[in-house]
């Protein structure tokens, strides 16, 4: 029960959570090499939270382009 | 098959089958090696680039040229050509269809099921799994489908072919492998984020955008259904070895089991059968099909 509901889980929110670790992560990898941002304390929150955006609205829309 | 009376004897299916038996023997060794070759190619860029060896752009060039070279050994195992129907040596082709498909990140189990079921159902826009692929307006719109992910829709055919058995287990048996692939993805990119962008996450997308266009677009473009109508013959301005012979994908679908690189021996053999059969293009194969190396001529 609890696996079908992980499942479940998945299957409905995968691009949310595609969004949220892969791009969020290479997002803020990115920025961190930037010179103009890299310092700044906020930008992995602003380079996850990208990511999860951009998840949510391929959720939404139900496709990534 | 029945066999239309307009059909001289001498061009019969009966007949065209033992010619294409004659190319269905040889074993399949070069495959192998690019399926096997390429695989290991891949998994060493990943110590050497992060070892500061090789440059990462290197890595994706590199990576990129192995998960073009990645589907073909994979698709020569789900048609069983590495085995020949011979139980002793049927692991090859679960071994070179599993580890060829790494760079791709795809689970066998699925695109072998899948790839029947196009065999099957060639063009058929309910039961062909690559329908979506060949009957699409342009190559911009097939890339766009395929990094959209919207051309592998391949839970619509769970649904479809729900009533066969064997497809719902072999897609079953897919499903670990597919969250495995996601889950070592996932894992990979918060430790080494832009590694594994670039050797792993665009090489398989640009290598499943390449196979989609020469494998699935463009030898099915503006054909039907019907064993000598559903793919043509066409021409492209590359070399042929460095788009997998695809404009040969005809003889492919008459005959799978002929091994690939046996294909423009069997196209100049079978010739007078296809033009028989008027077929759209037969005529126009040249008597010797070349720039082959990998043949003896």
């Amino acid at each position: 029960m609890l696996i079908k509901k992980f499942f479940d889980h998945i299957s409905n929110w995968k691009m949310a959570w595609f969004g949220l670790i892969f791009l969020g992560s290479i997002i803020n990898a990115v920025l961190q090499k930037s010179s103009l941002v890299g310092d700044s304390p906020y930008v992995s929150v602003f380079a996850f939270g990208a990511g999860a955006l951009i998840g949510l609205v391929a959720k939404i829309r139900g496709a990534w382009l | 098959m029945r066999e239309s009376p307009e059909i001289a004897a001498e061009f019969s299916f009966k007949k065209e089958k033992a010619i294409a038996k004659s190319f269905s023997q040889r074993f399949q060794w070069e495959m192998i090696l690019i399926g096997l070759g390429q695989a290991v190619i891949w998994l060493s860029l990943w110590p050497l680039v992060l070892n500061g060896i090789i440059d990462l752009w290197v890595g994706f060039l590199i990576a990129s040229l192995c998960a073009c070279f990645a589907y073909l050994p994979s698709h020569e195992a789900q048609h069983g050509n590495y085995s020949r129907g011979n139980l002793k040596r049927r692991w090859l082709d679960g071994f070179v269809g599993h580890i060829t498909l790494i760079t791709l990140m795809y689970p066998y189990h699925l695109l072998r099921v899948t790839h029947m079921k196009h065999h099957a159902y060639t063009n058929d826009p309910e039961k062909d799994p690559d329908y979506l692929n060949a009957h699409t307006s342009s190559v911009l719109k097939v890339i766009k489908n395929v990094l959209d992910g919207s051309t592998v829709d391949f839970e619509k055919y769970l649904e479809v072919f729900s009533a066969d058995k064997a497809f719902v287990n072999s897609f079953e048996k897919a499903i670990p492998m597919a969250l495995l692939y996601r889950f070592i993805l996932l894992v990979l990119v918060i430790i080494f984020p832009l590694e594994t962008l670039l050797l792993w996450w665009l090489p398989a997308k640009i290598g499943t955008v390449y196979t989609t266009v020469f494998f699935s677009y463009f030898p099915h473009l503006g054909t039907s259904t019907g064993r000598y109508q559903n793919t043509r013959f066409w021409t492209h301005w590359m070399p042929r070895y460095l788009n997998h012979s695809m404009q040969l994908h005809f003889i492919h679908h008459l005959h799978p089991s002929i091994g690939h690189y046996d294909e423009p021996k069997a196209i100049e053999a079978l010739k007078p059968f296809l033009v028989a059969r008027q077929v759209p293009g037969a005529d126009q194969i040249p008597d010797r099909v070349t720039h082959n190396p990998l043949i003896r001529t």
